[in-house]
């Protein structure tokens, strides 16, 4: 089988070698959705290496669980139930060591590494770091929110679930996700609408750099 | 009736479904007719717009997906040899013991209670003769025990303890004879005139009856022995015979 047959291969050939163990097939799989999951964990966990962290191991979570796969949904739909699952978990334990070093924070150190890393294609110009001081207000504002709201937020927001999926995969009821939502907006809204201080705060540090 | 509550709740929904609202005409004529809604509609459009455009600018470059990519290679390889490891290690057990539990599998044609009852297990000599000895040894000692507390329990009939108690005998007395009679006394006619010859003819009128009744006893009370006590029942103004 050719890179070229191989790349076009369809989400279910991909998943039935990965139940044969193919690993090669599961990295496939990886490489289509892992800046999907990604960026749900950086929103979530609002820090970088954390997010990273937790990526890694929905993916080798699912690798361990891909024989329970029945091809009764689309990959990434079950995927995505994972990540939920490894999100809530970590929620309640002491995952993340570094909560109050925030994705914000490393944005703006300049001698940080894994800074370098995470924005070195976008740290050039004005125009992204404009970007990256309204992201910086985005995770605040997410910031500001409960685990559980921020992650009813990102789905419904980020990933285009409804309100009753999210309520099924959080476990909770469809009022609590909405009232989640909603408040991720207020938030959002009050830190980025025009007339709010922040966004003027912005745009002078933004025309700075 | 614009109802502006209702109409952001709707536009809001729209927007996170990531629809246009030029495409809902109920909307539009809803957010026409308030300017208040129409604003609110475009600072939200603009935040959430924002805020996707925004995530997707900070997904990191191609240079550290690679990285990525090569780091969750080896998590896998490293958890597949994990896993066969553990695979190898349950089949081992399994072919260990797997013949001994053989019989117990469930069979077709044979209900489950005949086959435990009909199933024989091989069991290694050593093993068997140790359980049989333990068996042996445990029943030797236990037997006796049985036994001996068997014995000491074994008096179980009725024993009568007689016990004597003394109780207290009460005599009564023979109950007194109490006589009852009814003497029935003529009665005295007494003219008052003044409270104070009333008072002298009654104390003359008593006098008189006493005497008179000490001297001559009635006939009714011939025979009559005093006792302790008597009890006199004495009717004014009765008549003897009298029905």
């Amino acid at each position: 089988m050719t890179e070229r047959d191989t790349d076009a291969a369809s989400d279910i050939d991909l998943v039935r070698r990965a139940q044969a163990e193919d690993i090669d097939a599961f990295c496939l799989l990886a490489e289509r959705y892992a800046r999907r999951i990604y960026l749900l964990a950086a929103h979530y966990c609002r820090n970088p290496q954390d997010a990273e962290d937790l990526s890694q191991e929905v993916w080798l979570k699912a690798y361990q669980a891909v024989q329970t796969f029945r091809f009764d949904s689309s990959f990434y739909t079950w995927l995505r139930r994972i990540t939920i699952n490894a999100f809530l978990n970590h929620r309640r334990s002491s995952f993340f060591r570094r909560n109050g070093q925030t994705m914000s924070v490393q944005l703006l150190q300049i001698d940080s590494e894994e800074q370098q890393v995470f924005f070195e294609s976008s740290s050039r110009s004005q125009e992204n770091i404009y970007n990256k001081l309204l992201f910086e207000s985005v995770v605040n504002a997410l910031a500001e929110l409960t685990p559980a709201q921020r992650l009813a937020f990102l789905l419904r927001h980020y990933e285009g679930m409804t309100y009753e999926e999210i309520a099924t995969a959080m476990n909770c009821s469809i009022g609590t996700v909405k009232k989640g939502v909603w408040r991720a907006i207020g938030k959002l809204r009050a830190r980025l609408s025009p007339e709010s201080d922040a966004q003027e705060t912005l745009t002078s540090l933004a025309s700075e750099y | 009736m614009h109802n502006c509550k209702e109409t952001r709740e709707i536009f809001t929904e729209l927007l996170l479904d990531g629809m246009d609202f030029r495409s809902d005409q109920a909307i539009s004529a809803e957010l026409s007719r308030c300017s208040e809604c129409r604003s609110e509609f475009e600072v939200l459009s603009a935040t959430l717009r924002l805020t996707s455009r925004l995530s997707e600018a900070a997904a990191p470059d191609e240079n550290y997906w690679t990285g990525y990519h090569s780091k969750l290679r080896q998590s896998l390889v490293k958890a597949q040899a994990e896993s066969s490891t553990s695979r190898a290690k349950a089949q081992r057990h399994k072919d260990e013991l797997g013949p001994l539990f053989e019989p117990l599998r469930p069979r077709a044609g044979t209900s489950v209670f005949a086959r435990f009852f009909k199933t024989t297990v091989p069991v290694p000599l050593p093993l068997a003769v140790a359980v049989i000895a333990a068996a042996a040894l445990f029943l030797s000692l236990v037997i006796p025990f049985a036994i001996r507390a068997a014995r000491v329990q074994q008096p179980n009939t009725t024993t009568v303890v007689r016990v004597p108690v003394e109780v207290p005998v009460v005599q009564e007395k023979p109950a007194e004879k109490i006589i009852t009679r009814v003497v029935y006394r003529d009665r005295l006619v007494v003219k008052a005139t003044t409270p104070a010859k009333d008072a002298t003819r009654a104390e003359s009128t008593f006098a008189k009856s006493q005497k008179s009744e000490g001297e001559a006893m009635p006939s009714s009370l011939a025979g009559f022995k005093p006792s302790d006590e008597v009890k006199l029942t004495v009717i004014k103004g009765g008549v003897p015979n009298e029905k």
